[in-house]
């Protein structure tokens, strides 16, 4: 029976000792981790009713918002697609890429597409459809480049090789990649770099997926670390972003809003390192929008509309007990596939978007509301599980459905076994009728007795599901409604007590008042927090020069217009404003820093200096400190911009934090105090 | 109930009432839960007064999946509004409505709390059991590591995942064993039998039990 496989899986996830270790650590670090960069934002639950009702709202009139959208960014020059289903999502994809690669110089290597990670591509398992068009498709997040080295699928929607150990990497890469065995994560991390760096620079087209869209300005916000995001958005001279038709904000201020939650959920950041707004296409490229419905209109007609608000943090899967156990691979259908989304928002809309054949995933759950307590958007996530099981999904059936609904599935109780259904009726029929359930209660007790006449516990068999890890205790030999007896206990302290029995009222523990630290002061201390470098100067140019000679560097790439370069050509430096992959040191400027994340905003055109150098040195005036990222934001409407928040980061190998993946690993900030300028 | 009573309290209890319909409502059977709802709400109709719940999650289920249940049904919905606004979690009722925290109980020795995910989570209640807890004269209240997490008892969950729930109660009792209590207080019948039940099943000598049977010892 289909449930038994799945508990057959659940049972290898649970024995297998280094995917629980991996777990456990990925568990760990990701609530520690949320947990501290909350308490950045004591006003968190006031934010988090906020963005619920964003999302809310954004659902409710999702029609409008993106239509709003839609004309916003073809108005831009983004050329946008819609897709009903999967497969008009791959026909797009293939569509523009004969039409990208038809007149390209006659090569004859295959087509490559460099991707970083969307989920949307799972679900609509895109990179299968390319490749049997013999298209190379590449993944170059780093975990997902492990996992599709590994042939597997992604285990956890953020971290999507959070189930591996770094020796399975290690082993992995000694034989596929050729180099020496070794567990060194840093080694391990600079040998994907090298690898997929050439996959940047030469791909035809770079895909990737979209964390919001802005309706009132027609842009896509993408949220990153590692710097393949950016790079795959910015490089190749097609660049196809995938979208879910729900991941929509209002507005840039709601936005800023949404991105306050979602790294802190998602990953423990403040900020993720490359905070991308794409408004228009670069220069030079061609930039498509493909927006995916397959089965969110109907999801958002049915009782399960509110898992739309979800904004794929992943951190219920992180708070999730039962997650802690499987990852993501045991969340499988009835067919055996796995679930293209897991854990508790998975366990909703897997069986929502695809039907029936996933509906078995909304029982495995005690409903402890872990999920929902740490929702951003506070998705009512229980609810939904019990909805699920009450047959409220929309599609009875559809992905990896078989036929018609096979006995048990249908309805009400749906994914349950058929004998704990059974159980249940029959416990319904007892229930209603007082009379049949004080009797059965008798019958139980009587059985109880005879079976466990010694002891007040009884052992059952495994089977029974109860038995398998624990006794039950002998049902009573009179119930409690027959020793019930409503007589007054006439306790002469009754009334004494009575009137002593307060309350004690604590006293308001006095807030401390938050200090005020100046601006320029939290902005050095937050980067310095995230290994980056903040240089106070006078003369930013002299600073650099400086920097630059003992660093030995002599030849940069530079931004023009923001150092004296007569001077810098004094001081031996070359430097060229044309874009140069093999410089290792980068300098930009930044627009406007910010206080709170240590982030620096800057033009996502400058990637040869701020992303493809190891070094990026950024110039910034100390009057261009401002707090916070919603103070920014509206400089980046109808740009394509940036914020950088630290060198490029990952912890995809066993949840270690590895600097300097395909971005920089060295960012310096120069902060300009002169007068002049 | 004997606390409640000494508390001045007037308790009856209604012979016919059974169950509250929670294990179908969470296993997705709405009509059967519906059913066992229904009776549960018409015999409490002919009630007055407050109704006290000794575990939270009949409480949770009273309170908000009676909503989620009747949902726009015209006859069923005001019914089961009014009897979820008389239903109270015990120490919920002990402390929020009788604002009484210290009952003069007295205990020897290390108590530790799990607080129960739907009494927790479900309706909020933490503080009320942890205020009664801390006013218990002679007891020391260890903190239980990770106290948050479920147990794994879960109702129907127990027996269709029985591997699920094995993990998380062996979690739980290790957990419980750190805390070096031998008694493990709950506010809910459901954690309770589970936990005791592994308890005894791993033949360890501790005892969990439910929050009334500590405050009524004197």
């Amino acid at each position: 029976m289909s449930t038994t496989s799945f508990r057959k899986r659940i049972r290898q996830s649970i024995e297998n000792e280094t995917l629980q270790t991996a777990l456990d650590n990925n568990t760990e670090r990701r609530l520690k981790g949320k947990a501290a960069a909350f308490d950045s934002i004591p006003d968190w639950r006031e934010r988090r009713v906020r963005a619920r009702n964003i999302r809310a709202d954004v659902i409710e009139r999702l029609d409008e918002y993106l239509s709003q959208f839609i004309a916003n960014a073809q108005a831009n020059g983004i050329i946008v697609h819609r897709a009903k289903d999967a497969k008009e999502a791959i026909d797009h994809v293939l569509r523009i890429t004969d039409h990208a690669t038809s007149n390209s110089q006659s090569v004859t290597r295959k087509t490559l597409i460099a991707k970083s990670k969307s989920m949307v591509s799972e679900e609509i398992e895109l990179n299968h459809a390319l490749e049997t068009r013999s298209i190379n498709v590449i993944e170059t997040d780093l975990g997902e480049y492990i996992i599709q080295l590994r042939k597997e699928k992604p285990s956890h929607i953020i971290t999507p090789a959070a189930h591996l150990k770094k020796e399975q990497v290690a082993q992995l890469f000694h034989e596929k990649l050729g180099i020496p065995y070794t567990e060194d994560i840093p080694t391990l991390t600079a040998t994907a770099r090298k690898v997929l760096r050439e996959i940047f620079l030469t791909a035809d087209i770079g895909i990737s997926g979209v964390n919001f869209g802005v309706a009132e300005t027609g842009g896509m916000c993408l949220v990153t670390n590692e710097g393949n995001g950016r790079m795959v958005t910015t490089i190749p001279k097609t660049h196809i972003a995938l979208m879910g038709m729900e991941r929509l904000a209002p507005n840039l201020d709601d936005l800023a809003l949404l991105l306050s939650l979602l790294p802190r959920s998602a990953t423990g950041q403040k900020l993720t390192v490359y905070t991308q707004l794409l408004h228009k296409p670069m220069p030079g490229q061609t930039r498509h929008l493909i927006i995916l419905d397959n089965g969110r209109s109907k999801l958002r007609n049915s009782p399960l509309k509110e898992s739309l608000y979800c904004i794929r943090c992943g951190a219920c899967l992180n708070a999730c007990p039962v997650f802690r156990e499987l990852s993501g691979h045991a969340y499988i259908g009835r067919d055996l596939s796995i679930a293209p989304y897991p854990g508790p928002i998975g366990s909703v809309i897997s069986p929502g978007l695809f039907g029936e054949n996933y509906f078995q995933l909304a029982q495995a759950s005690s409903l402890c509301g872990a999920c929902k307590e740490a929702c951003p958007v506070d998705i009512d996530l229980p609810k939904l599980l019990t909805r699920v099981r009450a047959g409220q999904s929309p599609s009875p059936s559809g992905r990896g459905a078989r036929g018609s609904a096979p006995k048990g599935y249908e309805g009400d109780g749906a994914g349950l076994t058929w004998t704990t259904k059974l159980a249940l009726r029959m416990y319904t029929r007892l229930s209603t009728q007082p009379k049949l359930f004080a009797l059965s209660q008798k019958f139980a007790s009587l059985g109880a007795h005879l079976l466990s006449p010694h002891s007040e516990w009884m052992r059952l068999p495994a089977f029974t599901g109860w038995g398998y890890s624990k006794d039950l205790p002998r049902f009573a030999k009179k119930p409690f409604r027959e020793r019930f007896t409503a007589r007054q206990i006439t306790d002469s302290n009754v009334s004494r007590r009575w009137s002593e029995a307060h309350e004690s009222t604590k006293a308001a523990t006095s807030r401390d008042v938050a200090l005020q630290i100046n601006r320029i002061q939290q902005f050095t201390s937050e980067l310095t927090a995230l290994s980056g470098n903040a240089h106070p100067t006078d003369d930013p140019t002299q600073a650099i020069i400086e920097y630059l000679t003992s660093q030995n560097v002599k030849r940069i790439y530079l931004q023009p217009n923001i150092l004296n370069e007569a001077r810098l050509r004094q001081a031996g430096i070359d430097f060229t404003h044309n874009p140069d992959p093999t410089l290792t040191v980068g300098v930009t400027k930044a627009w406007v820093g910010l206080a709170d994340t240590g982030s620096v905003l800057e033009a996502d055109e400058e990637l040869f200096g701020s992303l493809l150098p190891e070094i990026h040195i950024a110039v910034l005036k100390s009057k261009n400190v401002l707090s916070t990222l919603a103070d920014a934001i509206e400089l980046t409407k109808g740009k394509n911009a940036v914020f950088i928040t630290g060198p490029s980061r990952t912890a995809d190998i066993e949840m270690t934090l590895t600097i300097g993946v395909h971005g920089p690993k060295e960012i310096h900030v120069f902060v300009d105090d002169s007068k002049r300028g | 109930m004997a606390i409640l009573q000494r508390l001045g309290i007037n308790v009856d209890f209604a012979p016919n009432q059974t169950c509250c319909g929670q294990p179908q409502f969470n296993a997705g059977l709405r009509k059967d839960a519906k059913e066992v709802a229904k009776h549960t709400i018409k015999l409490f109709e002919k009630t007055q007064g407050d109704i006290v719940t000794p575990s939270g999650s009949c409480a949770h289920h009273f309170r908000h999946n009676l909503l989620e249940l009747f949902e726009g049904d015209p006859e069923w919905q005001p019914r089961a509004e009014v009897f979820s606004k008389r239903v109270y979690e015990f120490t919920e009722y002990l402390v929020d409505k009788l604002r009484v925290t210290d009952l003069g109980a007295k205990w020897d020795g290390l108590l530790s709390y799990h607080p129960s995910c739907h009494t927790l989570r479900g309706i909020n209640v933490n503080r009320q059991p942890r205020a009664l807890l801390q006013n218990i004269h002679g007891a020391t209240l260890v903190e239980l590591p990770n106290a948050h997490e479920c147990c794994g008892f879960g109702g129907v969950m127990s027996v269709e995942h029985p591997e699920l729930s094995a993990e998380w109660l062996k979690r739980k009792i290790s957990n419980f064993e750190k805390t070096e209590a031998p008694t493990l207080v709950v506010t809910d019948a459901g954690c309770l039998m589970h936990m005791m039940g592994g308890l005894k099943r791993q033949g360890k000598p501790q005892r969990v039990i439910h929050i009334a049977e500590v405050l009524n010892q004197r």
